[in-house]
């Protein structure tokens, strides 16, 4: 079983748009978007993963807190696609996060997200005894996403920890100050969220050279494997073995929503390990997977013919080490 | 069809020292009607429904009169519930709990609902691990 846990999860909106009007030169006039299209699914990175899991026939539980009327519509998205939720209650409204798609910029949506309920101590307590009791039949564990207010920056290590204790290998799907913090705890896998912040654990991780260095310091905290994207189409796998750049030949503009892409990639690696697949031949149909989510409008492509269609558009070239 | 097949893989549940107030809160944000009581282990233990709130919380003089009209107002009710509020589920959960394997035939776990006349009922697993639940509408959904 492979066990997520999405912390601050989201209802994901999103809205296509002919044009977006988004000048201020006339400012006495509201401004009026029509959308030609609009949808919305359960959303947060683990929760992503584990929709793509149950898709794949994997047993998959998907952990965190939700709340309010959101939080239902969530709940009863995640279970309508076969994931089995083990969620805790929380007081407030679960966040809602807005993407606006404008047709000819794909590749540039606009994005509104919410901040998330804050969580107490009482529901961070009782969530641990849930995840404490989980790992026990899980084989993998992914963290993934941002942390709400109420949780500690920490708090991912302590999960890692745990995990490491109950032998079970931890994925870090996340970011930022949460992601450091994680990597003390020396988790299997690791994806750094670079978007917002191109760094991982405070280490530059722009240009390839520095994203390299940044793998390497990840692999010093006792990681075995660190994947991260250096541009849209293309992503760096830095293991002790060595560094392989993989490079999708897709142009930008055949992509129609590129949220969700990244967890088809986690989600994508962890279910070839889980069927046995050597590391390299996981990211690569991983990367497959993100590409043919990308393709389509809907947040994840779970059409396993599709993604193998699109593995033969992924070049894999040896960096480092062999 | 079998349990496994259309049974709602929500794991939403109290462990035996959850306090009553946590029960309730949890019903209403849940909108469950009852919930599993786990042990430490994850193994279902119990179950505590609302019936078995207003059971614990109301006289027990009304049980045998079978209404509430005798009841001069709530007051008596509100003060025992939040007398309650701070025990453990424990305390007032059934025991005896009546659940499905997930690999229970469809014909089978209807007779189960209707017998017992339950609203829902828990699935676990061969270690008495909570898997799922099946509700009364899940049941007529799938056979729609």
């Amino acid at each position: 079983m492979i066990l997520t846990v999405t912390l601050n999860p989201t209802l994901d909106k999103f809205y296509w748009v002919d044009r977006l009007p988004l000048s201020l030169e006339r400012v006495e006039e509201e401004i009026l978007i029509r959308a030609s299209k609009s949808s919305s699914s359960a959303g947060g990175k683990g929760i992503n993963v584990s929709v793509f899991l149950a898709c794949m026939g994997v047993e998959t539980v998907a952990m965190g807190f939700l709340a309010g009327h959101t939080g239902q519509i969530i709940l009863r998205d995640v279970l309508a696609r076969g994931v089995t939720a083990n969620f805790v209650w929380i007081e407030g409204e679960t966040r809602t996060n807005v993407t606006i798609i404008e047709r000819g910029r794909e590749y540039h949506p606009v994005k509104i997200h919410e901040e998330g309920p804050p969580v107490l101590e009482r529901a961070v307590e009782l969530f641990l005894r849930k995840y404490q009791r989980m790992l026990k039949r899980a084989e993998y564990v992914v963290l993934g996403g941002a942390l709400p207010p109420g949780i500690p920056v920490d708090f991912y290590r302590e999960l890692a920890t745990l995990a490491r204790e109950a032998g079970v290998r931890t994925v870090v799907h996340a970011g930022g100050a949460a992601l450091k913090a994680a990597l003390e705890a020396g988790p299997y896998f690791v994806k750094p969220d670079v978007r917002e912040e191109p760094q991982v654990a405070g280490l530059p991780a722009k240009t390839e050279q520095e994203i390299i260095a940044a793998g390497k310091y990840a692999l010093r905290k006792g990681v075995q494997a660190c994947l991260v994207s250096h541009h849209v189409t293309g992503d760096l796998l830095i293991t002790r073995e060595g560094v392989w750049d993989l490079e999708a030949r897709v142009p930008l503009s055949k992509f129609k929503n590129l949220v969700g892409a990244d967890d088809a990639l986690v989600a994508g690696v962890l279910y070839r390990l889980a069927e046995g697949d050597p590391l390299l031949e996981a990211v690569k149909f991983g990367m497959a997977a993100a590409i043919a989510s990308a393709e389509i409008e809907p947040k994840l492509c779970l059409a396993k013919p599709a993604i193998e269609q699109e593995m033969k558009e992924v070049e894999v070239v040896r960096k480092e080490g062999g | 069809m079998k349990a496994r097949e259309f049974m709602r893989r929500d794991l939403t549940s109290v462990e035996l020292d959850a306090t009553i107030a946590e029960v309730i809160y949890l019903m209403e944000q849940s909108g469950l009607s009852s919930l599993p009581v786990l042990d430490d282990e994850g193994v279902l233990v119990g179950v505590i429904s609302e019936k078995d709130l207003i059971r614990a919380a109301l006289p027990g003089y009304l049980e045998m009169l079978h209404s509430a009209s005798f009841l001069p107002s709530l007051n008596q009710l509100t003060r025992r519930l939040q007398e309650m509020a701070d025990h453990p589920v424990s305390e007032y959960m059934r025991s005896d709990v009546i659940f499905v394997r997930p690999d229970d035939e469809d014909l089978q776990i209807a007779d189960t609902l209707i017998r017992h006349e339950l609203k829902q009922i828990p699935v676990v697993d061969e270690q008495g691990h909570l898997v799922g639940v099946i509700r009364r509408i899940d049941l007529l959904y799938h056979l729609i």
